[in-house]
């Protein structure tokens, strides 16, 4: 039950360890997923070992309780991996589940400024904020006001700059929402941001759009300052391209303020300091962990995990975790005569 | 217009490639004494475009990610990869140095600029730009190695 590419996370595991797979793609971006699977009819892979289910929580109710399924890999929010969690529980299946996110990038005084913000722009407004390791919260650690404004200018600078269009033309840096319900949401965070005392510092309501394409699904990046960590939209997964600023006066703040979240998926410090990385990583409660990285993904032999409320199960998906996932295990105890 | 993503910086990238690789094989027809050397190099070009896409689809998860880390200018690259008709060995030498020199400029500056990405990105740029310099070294040492022929003295002198 897998959104996106995300069952390629997966099924090359499984497949490549003896086992069927079956695909339910998440109704709202099935397309890719029948084109994977037409590709690994392509390559000759056997019927039945490669399935593509389409459909909804009904669809997925039965593929939880159909005794012929062993595990389940689920991508999706927190609520419904929850629901899916306890449900696998009760039938015995093995889980990983994996859930929403809200990832705090961190920039210490001593970032560097110029690789830093790109690094950023791709981390918030990359795939306009739809997947769960974009940055949602920028925490800028900083007494000085020269810093914390120099910083936020360069930062609300360079994404009002971002060019908003038709995601397959290779010049648009940032494409639209992945549907109107998706749009609409982003769109009541942003009130809710304003009712909130957050300050708008960019609007992305109404964005200029590159090309002749209806405003349906678009929206721009926007960028709210004098964020609270209690505030709903420092708390809540927007998934849209909105970045909440908050500001911090040390390094000990900053992971207070992350780590008071109830996701912990990928969070990130920007820094030249090794002791500032080292003291992040040891103490950030996230599952992912990025040091001058905006998307902390790790590539496929590297298990790809969660913490808190963003993963439920004992093994991460990717790497050795899953191979664990998809094989049993045996213990051989042996004396010979 | 200023390229800003990176699959605008790759298609770039393979535009100049393919016209360098043009170039070398023009060049070896016309000289087929030397003909190997230039060939070889047409298929380093289509190479690098292999080594370049190879990382980006590797390292880059989706086509936005890279999407806001260069600011190439497209102009600054231009090449010149026509081969006059009357054109000495020497001079075609000559312009195929100042072509890779160009390239090997873009791809310095695609490294420099994409330092914010994965380390596999920057490396492989930087990997061509390697490449490149032993190229211009051979290139150079055709030069010197062709002196001594009265058609090449001729046209260096």
């Amino acid at each position: 039950m897998l959104p996106f590419m995300v069952p390629l996370w997966y099924s090359p595991f499984a497949l490549a360890t003896g086992n069927t797979f079956i695909v339910k793609p998440s109704p709202r971006d099935p397309i890719s997923q029948v084109k994977l699977a037409e590709l690994f009819d392509e390559a000759g892979i056997p019927p039945g070992v490669y399935n593509l289910v389409h459909g909804g929580a009904e669809v997925s109710g039965a593929l939880i309780r159909h005794p012929d399924i062993k595990g389940i890999t689920f991508v999706g929010t927190s609520k419904v991996g929850k629901d899916i969690y306890q449900k696998c529980g009760e039938m015995g299946k093995r889980a990983i589940v994996q859930g929403a996110a809200k990832n705090f990038m961190i920039v210490m005084p001593d970032a560097n400024t110029s690789a830093t913000i790109p690094a950023l722009m791709t981390s918030f407004f990359g795939n306009s904020g739809q997947r769960c390791l974009s940055g949602a919260n920028l925490v800028i650690v900083s007494e000085e006001d020269i810093f914390y404004n120099k910083f936020l200018d360069a930062f609300v600078t360079a994404a009002s700059k971002i060019k908003v269009g038709y995601g397959l033309d290779e010049s648009i840096q940032m494409g639209p929402m992945q549907s109107v319900d998706g749009k609409e949401r982003v769109l009541s965070y942003i009130e809710r941001g304003l009712s909130e005392g957050a300050n708008l510092v960019l609007d992305g309501r109404q964005p200029k759009i590159s090309g002749d394409y209806p405003d349906t699904c678009f929206i721009g990046p926007s960028v709210f300052i004098d964020v609270k960590p209690e505030m709903i939209i420092a708390q809540e997964e927007i998934f849209g391209p909105v970045a909440g600023v908050l500001r911090a006066k040390d390094l000990d703040t900053a992971i207070e303020i992350a780590n008071r979240s109830r996701y912990g998926n990928g969070n990130a410090i920007f820094t030249s300091n090794g002791k500032s990385a080292r003291e992040f990583q040891y103490r950030i409660e996230s599952g992912n962990v990025g040091i001058n990285i905006g998307i902390v993904a790790p590539m496929a032999f590297f298990p790809f995990g969660g913490m808190k409320e963003s993963f439920m199960g004992i093994l991460h998906g990717q790497g050795r975790d899953v191979i664990r996932f998809f094989t049993e295990s045996k213990v051989v105890i042996q004396r010979w005569f | 217009m200023t390229l800003n993503t990176a699959s605008e910086v790759i298609s770039l990238s393979r535009k100049l490639e393919e016209e360098s690789k043009s170039f070398y094989q023009a060049l070896a027809q016309r000289h087929p004494e030397l003909s190997e050397h230039f060939l070889s190099f047409a298929k380093e070009n289509e190479k690098y475009t292999r080594e370049v896409e190879r990382v980006y689809y590797g390292v880059i998860t989706d086509a936005l990610e890279g999407g806001f880390t260069f600011r190439i200018e497209p102009g600054d690259y231009r090449i010149s990869t026509k081969l006059q008709e009357e054109i000495s060995l020497a001079r075609a030498i000559g312009a195929a140095i100042k072509m890779e020199e160009k390239l090997q400029k873009f791809y310095m500056d695609s490294a420099e600029q994409s330092k914010s990405l994965m380390a596999d990105i920057p490396r492989a740029f930087a990997q061509i730009v390697r490449k490149r310099q032993n190229r211009i070294e051979e290139l150079r040492a055709m030069v010197v190695m062709n002196l001594n022929r009265h058609e090449f003295r001729s046209s260096v002198y």
